[in-house]
């Protein structure tokens, strides 16, 4: 909780106490009633029978749902290492004293972020097939999420960039420093430090995008949920459990964003506290 | 080009009217649904604020994708059955209230917390402040970040194409030309303009907005 919200209700007086357990004690009933209704609807469509949820008990199924997480975090891994690189070709390009340049960067940069990466994948399902080129499914999803997380990744290194005290930069100049030296061995350390958190909350875009691998069987965790799905009729469950994947899997990506975050908040202030 | 026109470019501004159709109706809704969650998030109750986190964590981190399927094909196994254009719409309003919710926060976090001991010291009520202090300076500290998941639902509206819409939105269409008639890159490239355009227009607006509403602290 944070500051402005503990002083919403902190020292409650005895009126606005018994109305705040009343308040508990109505949404405990509507949760449970909640829970309750969901239960039901799978009970009365028999979902919660064995025969839909048996095969999880089989190391073979966990196996398969492995391989395809295995595929997940190969396409996210490979499309973000591309998307580090190319976002860092596309800030300098973006901040390149030569105009053409920055206005081809510029215009690269919002195109590749303003389309939707699944009309990119069915770009490179459909397109190169028709011009006789044979692409591989990984490449399929990860060239498509790897220029939309470049795209976005230029600007969060400019905002790094432009977030460096400007009297870093005077102070290497001063020393006699060359732009491209100032920047290698002053501005980008810090930049990097700046933006490693956001670039870590990028990775869940990036995970969430390779769900694409759907429209290309590319086998990622989507894909393999189809198969189970196929071998054993069982829907609702193995829907359920793959989600329930994704979000773990992407909920811990962003507390280890946020982690790095408040650590580096943690870093400016002592600096600060030391002046 | 000029055959894609002739035959298909009433079918392309249609296809456009659809994507920002159901762009427009799940942010919307998703802005009041994320909003009154907010509301539950900072409210003294406890066991709603947990569920509301919950709410929010899950459908923050679900791939647009794999909700859309779960929507689609297995709420019917569970006797819930929805047209394909609600579902598309039903899946961008949960996700974008999760995220409005998101931000709301942060803006909420931004209040200076005298401003709250004042309104209480004299005596305001907690729906009074929520609604005359909190939320006016919330919703306008967030139209950046707000802006940008406009941007994003109207690319998530892509995912529309998943599955057979009666009328096919921007993306899904491109596909049924290009399986139709193979005609490559030129009815891609027209369609990602036209996305671009679009988060192009609403950037703009959004940066207008923000000069005439945004709170300089």
């Amino acid at each position: 909780m944070s500051r402005t919200e503990t002083a919403l209700f902190e020292a409650t007086g005895p009126k606005a106490r018994r109305r705040i357990i009343i308040g508990t004690i109505v949404s405990i009933l509507a949760l449970i009633a909640l829970g309750v209704w969901i239960v039901y609807r799978f009970y009365i469509k028999g979902q919660l029978e064995s025969q839909y949820w048996y095969f999880f008990s089989q190391i073979n199924v966990w196996a398969f749902i492995g391989a395809g997480l295995v595929g997940t975090i190969r396409a996210a891994i490979g499309s973000g290492i591309i998307a580090l690189i190319m976002g860092l070709v596309l800030m300098f390009g973006r901040m390149s004293k030569i105009a053409p340049v920055r206005w081809l960067a510029t215009a690269v940069i919002e195109f590749l972020r303003g389309t939707p990466t699944l009309l990119f994948i069915y770009f490179m399902f459909l397109v190169p097939a028709q011009l006789g080129l044979h692409i591989s499914t990984y490449w399929m999803v990860v060239i498509p999420t790897s220029a939309y997380a470049s795209a976005v990744l230029a600007e969060v290194y400019r905002s790094g960039v432009a977030a460096v005290p400007f009297g870093q930069k005077e102070a290497g100049l001063s020393l006699g420093f060359t732009r491209a030296q100032n920047f290698v061995h002053i501005i980008l350390p810090q930049t990097m430090r700046i933006v490693t958190p956001a670039l870590v909350a990028q990775l869940v875009v990036v995970v969430k995008d390779t769900t694409f691998g759907y429209v290309v069987t590319y086998p990622e965790l989507m894909v393999n949920a189809k198969v189970i799905i196929a071998n054993f009729s069982s829907l609702v469950p193995v829907y359920l459990v793959v989600s329930i994947i994704y979000v773990l899997v992407n909920y811990a990506i962003s507390r280890l964003a946020n982690w790095l975050l408040h650590r580096e908040a943690a870093h400016v202030t002592s600096d600060e506290s030391r002046n | 080009m000029k055959q894609l026109i002739s035959e298909y470019g009433w079918q392309f501004i249609a296809s456009y009217g659809v994507s920002l159709r159901i762009s427009c109706i799940a942010f919307v809704l998703g802005l009041l649904l994320g909003t009154l969650l907010t509301v539950g998030r900072i409210s003294p109750i406890p066991p709603l604020r947990q569920a509301i986190n919950i709410y929010v964590e899950t459908f923050r981190n679900i791939p647009v994708l794999a909700l859309l399927v779960f929507i689609v094909y297995a709420l019917p196994d569970l006797g819930l059955v929805i047209d394909y254009e609600p579902c598309v719409i039903i899946t961008l309003i949960l996700v974008s209230s999760a995220f409005t919710c998101d931000n709301l926060r942060t803006g909420i976090n931004a209040i200076d917390a005298e401003q709250i001991q004042a309104a209480r010291a004299l005596g305001l009520s907690f729906s009074t402040i929520v609604t005359s202090i909190i939320l006016p300076q919330a919703l306008s500290s967030v139209i950046q970040p707000m802006v940008t998941l406009f941007i994003s639902v109207v690319i998530s509206s892509s995912t529309g194409s998943l599955v057979p819409l009666a009328h096919a939105e921007l993306t899904g269409l491109v596909t049924q030309i290009n399986n139709k008639e193979a005609m490559g890159v030129v009815t891609f490239l027209l369609a990602s303009i036209l996305y671009v355009l679009t988060g192009l227009i609403i950037a703009f607006v959004g940066r207008r907005l923000e000069k005439r509403y945004a709170l300089w602290r």
